[in-house]
């Protein structure tokens, strides 16, 4: 791969993987916890991001190859724990690019009066993927120029409604108030922290950045300041320009107040903004995908299919084309609602892997170059961790559950690749038989009326219950020919 | 081609396309196409579990019905 990507590029890049439509609905509820005070939660936030901030930007300067997280705990750790982050790097991008994709298709009807089926939904969704793989394909620069566009009208946008918010004659006086004390903000905290995540794209994206010992660690800070100063500026206005009580009912707070502060060329305005902050996002997370997976391809725990590097521009397409083909399935089906939720979650756990990769090295690899050295070390990693725990803390029931079977899946992939084929494919033979004999007394549980259907006309139950008793049979001799496969060949 | 390379074959792919459909069905099922949720009696409040037990049996079936299918 070239190092094409400049400052600005990379920056650009921290920026628009964080900058995403999210950050345009999710002030409501935040508001809702901590009142105004949620501009409080919001530095707090920025703060806690650029603790971990710090170690990507050492990490990131000392080991500048492509993969991010998962090449920095491979070099601390290996084994295991660097499959575990780059699993989860990988999935929380693809489920991040798939929201985004999906996101950017309900933003259309704000814009050009249409309505919105969900089959058009898909189908736009799988559109724009398509259309930034493309790009992502034909080059890591032309992929960073359009990002780098794209934010920069992003922040015109929202520095006009900055400005346009600020100077508005019927802006309100501005006073800290917490419905809830403490405790309020420290749920907005941990709730809204979702608008930082992403900025880290700037690691994932390392091997292709110029002059990386300087460029990587000052694109990071860079990018997280950038965020911290931008998202409480937005705070601040939206707070003065619209009432408390309405944002907290408003399902996209900024641009109703967008509409308070500069009326409907607000409202045009911050639309406009909330779809490229999606397209943004999307671009970020494509790219961000296919350099994990081609990172873990490189070590041999994904197919070495997805290593190869396009001959004319030197970017690994088909690990783009892999990850945009099951972004798109993750969009279209609307499985993205159920699972994306997830994303959180594994971008915390890499928050935490990274702070421990960077400990680790630290005491084990002391001769390591450091163009750039974390401040305050160890209380700044230390600080990554146990704000990352916190985060955890207060993450939803639902999305640590989620998460866990994640883990689960984690630990299947991990031994996919180490246990070797025969003893995988007898182990599913194991798993098949299981499933016939679940499906067999599941058959039997419905036909012997031990599991009611109520109002099912009883032909519909006999159709079922013949369906699931060909299912079972199917199964166990599927379970008995993998149980007693000999070999692979 | 032996007799059991042919049977796996034929298991295989009837195990993939079961798998395929269990995935499928979780999906239309998810979306309630056609009243699926109203005719089968699915209280709007399960139809997560019922998706996600589907698509982890469609998902497995599919994995083991490839290897039966690819088995050289």
């Amino acid at each position: 791969m070239k190092r094409e990507l400049g400052l600005l590029h990379a920056t650009m890049l921290g920026i628009g993987g964080a900058i995403s439509a999210g950050v345009f609905v999710m002030l409501g509820y935040a508001v809702t916890l901590a009142g105004t005070t949620v501009v409080i939660a919001l530095v707090l936030c920025g703060v806690i991001n650029l603790f971990t901030m710090c170690s990507y930007a050492e990490l990131g300067a000392a080991l500048p190859k492509a993969g991010g997280e998962y090449t920095f705990s491979k070099v601390a750790y290996g084994g295991f724990v660097s499959f575990f982050t780059g699993w989860f790097e990988w999935l929380s991008n693809m489920f991040f690019a798939a929201l985004s994709a999906v996101g950017f298709a309900y933003m259309i009807p704000y814009i050009i009066p249409v309505s919105m089926p969900l089959a058009a939904v898909a189908i736009v969704a799988i559109a724009v993927i398509a259309i930034f793989s493309a790009i992502n394909i034909r080059g890591v620069k032309e992929a960073g120029t359009a990002e780098a566009i794209m934010i920069i009208v992003l922040l015109i946008i929202l520095i006009a409604y900055i400005l346009g918010g600020a100077s508005n004659p019927k802006i309100e006086a501005f006073q800290l108030y917490a419905p809830e004390g403490i405790l309020g903000v420290v749920k907005a905290t941990a709730y809204i922290f979702t608008v930082y995540l992403g900025a880290e794209a700037v690691a994932v994206a390392q091997a292709e950045i110029k002059n990386p010992s300087k460029t990587i660690p000052r694109a990071i800070l860079l990018s997280a300041a950038v965020l911290i100063v931008l998202y409480v500026l937005i705070a601040y206005v939206t707070l003065r320009v619209a009432p408390l009580e309405r944002l907290s009912g408003e399902s996209a707070p900024i641009i109703f107040a967008a509409e308070q502060a500069l009326g409907k060329l607000g409202t045009v305005l911050l639309v406009i903004g909330g779809t490229i902050a999606a397209l943004s996002s999307l671009n970020t997370s494509i790219m961000a995908q296919s350099r994990v997976a081609y990172a873990l391809s490189r070590d041999g725990y994904f197919p070495k299919a997805l290593l190869r590097i396009h001959p004319k521009f030197s970017t690994p397409h088909v690990a783009v084309v892999v990850g945009a083909i099951f972004t798109a399935v993750l969009a279209a089906t609307g499985v993205v609602n159920f699972v994306g939720y997830a994303t959180d979650f594994g971008f915390i756990i890499g928050f935490a892997l990274v702070n421990l990769s960077l400990m680790k090295l630290r005491r084990e690899k002391p001769l390591l170059d450091r163009p750039f050295k974390v401040p305050f070390y160890p209380f700044t990693p230390i600080a990554g961790i146990v704000t990352s725990v916190f985060l955890l803390i207060f993450i939803d029931v639902g999305v640590l559950s989620l998460g866990m079977v994640l883990c689960v899946l984690a630990v299947l992939a991990y031994y996919i690749r180490m246990v070797g084929y025969l003893r995988f494919r007898v182990a599913f033979g194991g798993i098949s038989l299981g499933l016939g004999g679940f499906t067999a007394i599941l058959a039997y549980l419905i036909a012997s009326g031990f599991m009611p259907f109520n109002g099912v006309s009883p032909i519909t139950i006999t159709a079922i219950v013949l369906i699931l008793l060909f299912a079972s049979v199917i199964q166990i001799i599927a379970g008995l020919l993998n149980v007693t496969a000999k070999s692979r060949t | 081609m032996s007799i059991r390379r042919k049977i796996s074959i034929v298991v295989g792919l009837a195990q993939s396309v079961i798998g395929a459909f269990a995935t499928v069905f979780a999906f239309l099922l998810y979306h309630n196409f056609a009243e699926l949720q109203v005719a089968l009696n699915v209280p709007p409040k399960d139809v997560l579990l019922y998706m996600l037990i589907l698509i982890v049996f469609g998902l497995l079936s599919i994995i083991s019905g490839l290897f039966l299918v690819n088995e050289q």
